[in-house]
């Protein structure tokens, strides 16, 4: 017992001394920070936008701009939602929609359940100056006050060599060297990129679709046209195909005799449905933000789990490759069993992959505490909630028994490879399979109880990831507690065959064997 | 402590079809420097290696230090191996106090003995150096220190003097010395034959897994016979007197050497016949002699004259 304590202190205090270790611990944190930093960096630095708009038309201008306004009212209204989120008095995301009993809460649920109709509402009843009215009484009384975003998208005007009333062919080739970079606009002395130009024809409405009508295939373009470079900032066309379309539909109401008004009215009527969960408590049914975290909680575990994993396991084999190609292997072998040897690796090095993710979670804890925005008060609600859920105790067993069972397989390929490139190859099938508890992560999250979900769970292998994701879901007893069974008989056998392979393949050099003499060495009597 | 600190009886271990020792016995009496010799792939390391109980052998039995089995007495066991490898971030002295831990001294007790030993064997300037920044000559020594810092009462050395400078290898020979002055049995495997004559009081000899030959120095000398190289004008055959020599060969000249008059004669001698003898024969005979020398075989002849023409037909193939 000294012996295998005096190889794990030495492996955990080598394996603690080296870079690639500090670079794990601090790595993490660094991209938490990064995450969170340049996430407001960015929201912040996008420039200002700005577009074009032709319409030869004369009838949709009014509903680009509208839709444009409405956009950043949207966005008004979201950073006013987060902006309450943190600063309320009494942030708890045990809240379920069936307790929130003030008009705030009613408009964050609003936001949450139908983004349009809240939109409507919130511009009929005098958006952000109405709304800041109503929050301020449940604001905490240090808060900031609330900076709403500047405009994203701008209307620039037209270059004057440009003539607005030419054909779009010719428009669009006067345009050409904006729209692609070329030339830049003048906006108030500085010069700026054109974003897009939406051009809209003078015969748009003969473009109209409508369901009666049978669709045509021409390669002309018919209705608006957005030009723009940049194809992944969606927003503005969206807004503009949402605003124009409405605009249309309401002539079409009009038209056929129908009253606008009583369409956005019963546009607006919603039933809600409440999420409840029959396993718990009378009263208490409602499902919370914090119900649904609790649930998706274990991927988060299965990832933690995953990533640790593959850090001390990688680290084992290279380790245990490196002693056997410096044939230190030979004087421990002197000193101590095969055993010994393999279980203080074991331990050492299991030793150091809890550190890390002690380290992970200390840094996590700090951040958050440090921190302070919507996003970590976010986070370290959820966290609380979770330090609450039975999902620890399940955590730490099936880490340390998937670390057991993995460090074994490992450290009988570690022993039968001279060189990290070697190991490679030996590698791939236990890569191979430690992938597909990832892959089904997700899936089984969602489906804890299925089918797939409990027969991975019998496959040992699996067992660990498998179990930790149906944590949340209370999976039926003969699953907990038959896999558990069988998961620590396969962690004997697996730590008594690699302990069997560690002690033939250590001692020996040259090319890595085949898989005969593999199953040779697993038959060998000692 | 029993008369034997090593035992081996019948000792063999096959890969395959191939054996690598075949039949070995042989005992080491307590408290001497052993010196096990053989050619390259002799079979030394695989011997080593089932001494210390990291190979089973197939056959035969092993005792050590009156055990049957190296592990339950592996504390009172030091051992080098053949390749020399060294963990190599550690610190020197860490790394020898590491070590002697595993071999069950106390944490302060091992940390003292590490900075002993490097102060005694000129290494105290590198204690606290990473091996990595050791050259190899001195990474081996700081090895070797780690295989005997607990001073164990059997050292088993592999190779030890393989890669070191001549002032290490003497440095090395003192380390051996002193080993054997406190009463520690050294046993130490080598191919160079000077540290073996110099050092050892008795020596195994085995080739192709098969002893060829365990005794004393004296013995060893004893193998082949001793010469007497004469050079003079006749021939000295009739001169000589039967009954105290083996045999007399004409060493002929090689070819681009110039013919010369005199002749070269290499007589074997009996064992306890003074050379001098052969010197009145001649003189008797009346044979004038322009060359009377007489040589002690040296252990390298009767190294080669043991394992020479195997070894040869080893390297041919």
């Amino acid at each position: 017992m000294r012996m295998i304590l005096l190889i794990a202190l030495r492996e955990y205090g080598e394996n603690v001394k080296t870079k690639g270790f500090w670079a794990g611990i601090l790595l993490f944190p660094l991209i938490l920070v990064g995450v969170f930093f340049f996430q407001t960096l960015l929201a912040d630095s996008t420039p200002t936008r700005h577009y074009l708009l032709i319409d030869q038309s004369g009838q949709y201008s009014e509903a680009v701009q509208n839709a444009i306004r409405q956009e950043h009212q949207r966005r008004i209204l979201q950073e006013f939602v987060n902006y309450v989120i943190e600063n309320r008095r009494d942030s708890n995301p045990e809240q379920t929609a069936a307790s929130a009993n003030t008009q705030i809460d009613q408009l964050i649920d609003d936001v949450g359940a139908d983004e349009v109709a809240a939109l409507d509402q919130w511009l009929e009843s005098g958006g952000l100056d109405f709304a800041l009215a109503l929050a301020s009484p449940y604001l905490r009384e240090n808060s900031p006050s609330f900076v709403p975003p500047r405009e994203l998208f701008v209307q620039a005007s037209l270059p004057e060599e440009v003539d607005a009333q030419a054909n779009p062919e010719q428009l669009l080739e006067q345009l050409r060297p904006w729209l692609t970079g070329e030339r830049q606009l003048l906006v108030g002395g500085q010069t700026s990129t054109l974003f897009a130009l939406i051009l809209i024809p003078a015969q748009v409405d003969d473009a109209i679709i409508r369901p009666s009508a049978t669709p045509t295939t021409s390669n002309t373009i018919t209705g608006i046209q957005y030009w723009a470079s940049n194809l992944t900032d969606t927003r503005l066309p969206n807004a503009i195909e949402r605003s124009i379309n409405s605009s249309i539909r309401d002539r079409e109401f009009t038209q056929r005799g129908i009253d606008v008004d009583t369409i956005r009215t019963v546009q607006r009527t919603r039933m809600p449905i409440n999420r409840l969960d029959p396993r718990k408590d009378e009263g208490q049914e409602a499902v919370s933000v914090a119900d649904t975290f609790r649930q998706w909680a274990p991927v988060g575990f299965v990832y933690l789990m995953f990533i640790s994993l593959m850090q001390s396991v990688q680290y084992l084999l290279s380790n245990t490759i490196e002693e056997k190609s410096n044939r230190i292997i030979e004087v421990l072998l002197a000193s101590v069993t095969p055993l010994e040897l393999m279980m203080g690796k074991l331990f050492g090095i299991g030793l150091s992959g809890i550190t890390t993710i002690a380290a992970w979670l200390l840094s996590f804890f700090l951040f958050i505490a440090l921190y302070p925005s919507t996003e970590t008060q976010l986070l370290s609600q959820f966290f609380n909630v979770l330090l609450s859920s039975d999902l620890i105790p399940y955590f730490v067993f099936y880490f340390l028994a998937g670390y057991a069972l993995y460090a074994g397989i490992f450290l009988a390929i570690g022993s039968l490879c001279n060189t990290l490139k070697e190991a490679q190859s030996l590698m791939m099938p236990m890569m191979m399979i430690l992938i597909v508890p990832l892959i089904t992560m997700t899936f089984i999250a969602q489906d804890p109880n299925g089918p797939i979900a409990r027969i991975m769970s019998w496959i040992p292998l699996f067992t660990p990831f498998t179990m930790m994701n149906r944590a949340a879901a209370q999976p039926a007893m003969v699953d907990l507690i038959g896999t558990t069974i069988v998961l620590l008989l396969s962690i004997v056998l697996v730590l008594w065959l690699s302990g069997k392979i560690f002690r033939q393949g250590v001692l020996r050099t040259g090319q890595p064997p085949r898989i005969v003499e593999i199953i040779r060495m697993l038959k060998h009597k000692q | 402590m029993p008369e034997h600190v090593l035992e081996l009886n019948k000792v063999s271990k096959r890969y395959g079809s191939f054996t690598a020792v075949d039949e070995i016995s042989f005992s080491i009496p307590a408290g001497s420097i052993y010196g096990f010799l053989g050619p390259n792939g002799a079979g030394k390391t695989t011997t080593i290696r089932m001494i210390l109980d990291i190979l089973k052998p197939d056959a035969g039995d092993i005792r050590i230090l009156g055990e049957p089995c190296a592990l339950n007495v592996r504390h009172r066991i030091g051992y080098l191996p053949e390749e020399k490898g060294l963990y190599k971030k550690m610190r020197v002295w860490a790394i020898i106090a590491y070590f002697a831990t595993l071999k069950g001294m106390s944490n302060k007790e091992a940390k003292l003995r590490a900075f002993e030993l490097l102060e005694r064997y000129g290494l105290k300037d590198y204690s606290e150096a990473k091996v990595e920044s050791l050259s190899k000559g001195m990474g081996q020594k700081v090895q070797v220190l780690s295989a005997v810092a607990h001073r164990p009462e059997l050292v088993i050395l592999d190779e030890p003097f393989s890669g070191l400078d001549p002032v290490n290898q003497e440095v090395l020979e003192q380390l051996i010395h002193d080993m054997a002055q406190a009463g520690q049995t050294v046993i130490f495997s080598t191919h160079i034959m000077q540290h073996a004559e110099r050092l050892c009081d008795r020596m195994l000899l085995i080739t192709k897994g098969k002893k060829v030959f365990d005794g004393t120095l004296a013995d060893a000398h004893a193998i082949i016979p001793r010469r007497v190289i004469l050079e003079c004008a006749g021939d000295i055959r009739p001169a000589l007197d039967s009954s105290s020599i083996v045999g007399v060969n004409e060493v002929i000249a090689e070819a681009g050497r110039k013919a010369q008059a005199s002749r070269h004669w290499e007589i074997l001698i009996k064992e306890h016949t003074d050379p001098q003898s052969i010197l009145q024969c001649c003189i008797n005979a009346g044979i004038p002699l322009t060359r009377f020398d007489h040589t002690q075989p040296s252990l390298h002849d009767v190294f080669v004259h043991l394992v020479g023409s195997d070894a040869k037909e080893h390297q041919l193939r």
